[in-house]
Order: structure tokens, then sequence, then C-alpha cells
């Protein structure tokens, strides 16, 4: 089961839920297939993210990874978030991927046997993406 | 434990056509709970298949040899089945894809045809899935007529006093589906047609057809349309059936070969109805076989086929009614039928469905059922905190208490390990 203790408690977390008043960029992303959605607040310092929150509904996998995702990007530059997200792309879509990269995103590598629930887990990856075109 | 319409013979031959609710899943004894998507597969329609791609298979229509012969035969009288079985004449049914393909002919041909001109009405209703809403709404765009909806309620039930109402817009089109694939209900198609005594009247059936019959000329429909697939047929078969005067009148969906009458370098005349809706090499080995699968369900007896689909429906309504933390949806009354949309308060509708799937071996379907406008609706009414989605189970002839059983111990399962 995808469910472990590490998904279920990540899911709940309040930390990173609400809105940046002043943030740099604002990124709606959409899970075509049940109507989720998720909106990505990120505040840049030049290149770098300082700081990044959420607003959205969304099932236990898309939010956990939603958690895990901003936790790991704050501080990060642009370059290294995206370094990040093709590896978790990668590990994702069962391709080659850095393990010591993505640290405590690896809890998700299970996902990858639930070709609809990887949706869930990249939605707020994709939102990331866009928002850092 | 069974209980229903099946003798124990009857039982037999139901779990020897359908090979694979012996399977296991996950550990669990398969519990099929996604029904309204698309039903199981039946063993003797595969094996007839079998047989005949391997032995008698060509193409249809054109050549003299004897394979084509067989094949054009067992074409047609899939065909003829089809025809008894709505009370149409052979000229009125038409093979498609499937139900999506069905309305958007008929869309595409009443725009081409004149039958739907800039200002004219086309009446919906507010629980149809994307199919029978997508091609009106775009076509709109492109040629000027307007889309009016016969409104639901905040439970997603469309009321007679709605339907009443909707008389008003003096529609040239009425399009609805004969049972919401979110809500359950069937709608009440008699007090339709005398709703709308003049309105071109489509109909469609892909949610209702596989467990009630539809007499095209009893219900004085115009057009139906439904999919093979969701009552054991092969997937990318459909019907569609037109009343003759009507189809006679319309412009080609398709053009190519077979649907031609005359060619030449200028323009092209086109064969009598149904051909000239049928262009190119249709999916000859999916008809036969939806004619197996008709003859199959016809052994089986449609009554009680019909019969056992309300006897599952019940009970699956009553049991879900029992459990306090679900929100469901729909009538819930006698027009409910074959399936239950519904929410588990505070779980999100794609984690109740894999643990379903993983824990217990149940599958369910959860997501918008492609009806995004209807899920805008519901959470109008909803008291929880609605996601946008729900979970769907849904019923066929096969399925058993027990089924419903398993799947009730798996909600409150599912509500236990999200609450801790």
């Amino acid at each position: 089961m995808i469910y472990s203790e590490f998904i279920m408690d990540y899911s709940k977390l309040k930390k990173f839920v609400g809105k940046i008043e002043n943030a740099t960029k604002v990124e709606e992303g959409k899970n075509l297939s049940c109507g989720d959605e998720v909106t990505l607040y990120l505040l840049l310092d030049g290149n770098r993210i300082v700081d990044a929150k959420f607003e959205g509904h969304g099932c236990t996998i898309s939010q956990a990874s939603t958690n895990v995702m901003i936790e790991q990007i704050i501080g990060k530059t642009k370059e290294e978030a995206l370094e990040l997200l093709r590896n978790a792309e990668n590990m994702i879509l069962g391709k080659e991927f850095n393990e010591k990269l993505l640290g405590p995103i690896l809890n998700f590598y299970d996902v990858k046997n639930y070709p609809m629930r990887v949706k869930c887990f990249l939605l707020p990856w994709k939102t990331l993406e866009m928002a850092l075109k | 434990m069974r209980s229903g319409v099946w003798s124990d013979k009857e039982w037999e031959c139901i779990k020897s056509e359908i090979p694979v609710l012996d399977r296991t899943v996950n550990g669990k004894r398969l519990v099929y709970l996604d029904n309204a998507a698309s039903t199981l597969k039946a063993k003797s329609v595969i094996d007839k298949m079998a047989d005949f791609y391997l032995y008698h298979y060509s193409n249809i229509h054109r050549a003299v040899h004897t394979l084509a012969s067989e094949a054009t035969m067992a074409y047609e009288q899939a065909r003829e089945k089809i025809g008894r079985f709505l009370n149409a004449q052979l000229g009125e049914v038409v093979f498609t894809s499937g139900t999506t393909m069905g309305i958007n002919l008929l869309v595409n041909s009443f725009v081409r045809s004149g039958l739907l001109r800039e200002g004219d009405v086309v009446l919906l209703t507010q629980v149809e899935h994307h199919a029978n809403l997508v091609p009106w709404l775009r076509a709109s765009k492109f040629h000027g007529f307007r889309i009016e909806y016969i409104q639901a309620d905040e439970k997603g039930v469309i009321l007679k006093e709605a339907i009443e109402k909707a008389t008003s817009v003096k529609p040239k089109v009425v399009s609805i589906t004969a049972q919401s694939n979110v809500t359950g209900q069937e709608l009440p198609l008699n007090f339709v047609r005398e709703a709308f005594p003049n309105a071109i009247l489509i109909i469609d059936g892909a949610q209702l057809i596989p467990h009630k019959k539809i007499d095209v000329k009893a219900l004085d429909i115009d057009f139906l349309v439904f999919s093979a697939h969701k009552m054991l047929g092969p997937t990318g078969v459909g019907v569609l059936y037109g009343k003759r005067e009507l189809l006679e009148r319309m412009e080609p969906f398709l053009y190519g070969g077979e649907m031609i009458d005359r060619v030449t370098f200028e323009d092209a005349t086109f064969n009598v109805p149904p051909y000239k809706f049928e262009a190119g090499t249709p999916h000859i080995a999916g008809v036969v076989g939806f004619g197996y699968t008709l003859e199959l369900l016809e052994n089986l007896d449609l009554e009680k086929i019909e019969k056992q689909v309300e006897i599952l429906s019940r009970y699956l309504i009553d049991s879900l009614s029992r459990l306090d933390f679900l929100e469901l949806y729909g009538p819930l009354d006698d027009s409910h039928r074959s399936l239950v949309s519904f929410n588990v308060q505070g779980v999100h509708p794609h984690d109740v469905s894999h643990v379903l799937d993983q824990m217990f071996g149940v599958a369910t379907r959860s997501g918008h059922h492609c009806a995004q406008p209807l899920m805008s609706i519901l959470k109008r009414g909803s008291k929880i905190d609605f996601p946008n989605s729900t979970v769907r189970a849904s019923v066929y002839f096969y399925n058993t208490f027990d089924d419903i059983d398993t799947l009730v111990e798996g909600l409150k399962f599912v509500r236990k390990m999200f609450s801790e």
C-alpha cells in the first residue's frame, strides 16, 4: 500500500497551506481526471525560491506530494528546483534518477506502480514546472 | 449469498461465461462494481468472435467470394438482431464506434442537413455526461444555434416540473440521457416525449439499455444511441437508431467507401440508410460479436436481467444509506437504478477507490465521471467539504449481495483508516 505513515502525515500538514500576498509567481495546476486543483505561490529572491505555499483540494497523494515538494524547494535556486523536478518525474515514470538528490521524495517511489495515481503525485511538480518556465 | 432471480443452473452458466469473476486481485476475490464504465466480457462471445476472425473473416459488402459472403451475412445478422431488440426496421440501425460517435454523427449531420439552423434551440439536461454535451456546445459556437438545459435540483435530480418548465424554450431538438451515469436516475422518457411532441427526440441509452429494454416505436423516439461495451459486448462498437424518414433527409457524417451511390470527379451521391452512415471498413468482428452478445443476454432473459439489477440496486442504496459517514447523491427512490455515487466524509474519492481495490479487491470508479458541470451542482447541494468528484459503485446482473457487503466492509475500513 502506498499509504505509509510518512505519506499520511505529510498529507495532513498545514504548514505550507495558504497564500503569499507578495508572491513573485502564482500558478494554477489541475488534474483533469479528478478535478483536483492546486494554486502554488512562489516568492523568489533573484534566482532563489525563498518561500512557497499552496491552496487547493486533493487526495492524500497529491496533498502529501505538494507538502514534500514545497519543503524541498524552499532555499533552492530555480535550476536546482528544476533538477529535482526532473529526477522526481523520472522516479515516478520508472526511469533512471538520482536517489541521493531526492531524499524524502523517495517515500513516493511505490506510487509509480499505480498509473492513475502518478498524476496525483505529479500535480504539484507540473504546476511548479509551469511556474518556473 | 447470491439471492435474486437466478436459478442454480443459470448462476452456473453466468459464472462460466464471466471467468474473471473467479479471479483474485491483491489476494482478494474480485468484486467488480465499475459496470457503468464498462462491463466484464463473456467467454462464449469471445470464443465466437475468435472463430469468426479465424475462419469466416473477410471485408464485407463488396467482394463476391465465399468468405465475404459469410462475413457479410454475419454482420447483417447482427443488425437484424439489434433491430428486433429495439423494435426498429433494418434500415434504421446504423453501426457506430459507440455513444460518443453517435452523438457527434447527429450533431454534424443536423447542421449539414439544415435540420439545425441559426436561432434554433437544442434542449439538454444538466445531468448529461460530456458525450451528450460537448459536441452540442462546440457546434453551437460555429453554427449559431442555442443550448438550453432542463435544470437539475441540488441533488442532481431532474424533476417533472423542471421538464415542464423547459417547454417554454420551444426546442427543435431534445437530447437527453435515459439514465444519468452520476445520479443513477432513470428519466421519465414517456413524459419527455409528451412534453415535446414536435421536437426531434434523441435518447442517450448508454446507461439504461444494458439493463432495461428501450422500445423505440412505443416511446416514439427519433434517435437512440448506445454502446456495446456497457452490456458485455466488445469495445469500439455502438448503435445509432434513427427514424427512417429522418435518416433519409440527413447528410452523412463520414464520407468514404461503401456509403456512396455514384461518384464522379465532380461530386458524389449516397447509398441508402443505414449504409450511407457507415463509411469505410467498420469494426466487423465487433459488430458480429455484439450480435452474439445480444443473443446471450436474450437467452439469459432480458426481463430477469432487469429484475436482478433492480434488486441489487435497491440493496446497494439501502446498504450505503445505513452508513452515516457517507453522503449519497441522486434520487435514492424507485427511479434510482444500477449505480450510486457517494463520498466518504473527509476522504478524497481517489483514496477511497484505491484502498477499496488494494485491501478488498473492490473495483469502483472515482472522479468526475465525465460530467463536470453536474459536479458543480452536487457541490452546491453538498453538506460536506465536496471534493469536485465522487466515488461510484455500479452493478450488473452478475453481481451479488456479497459483493455489496464487501463494499460496505471496505468503506467502514476506509473511514477508520483516514480518521485516525
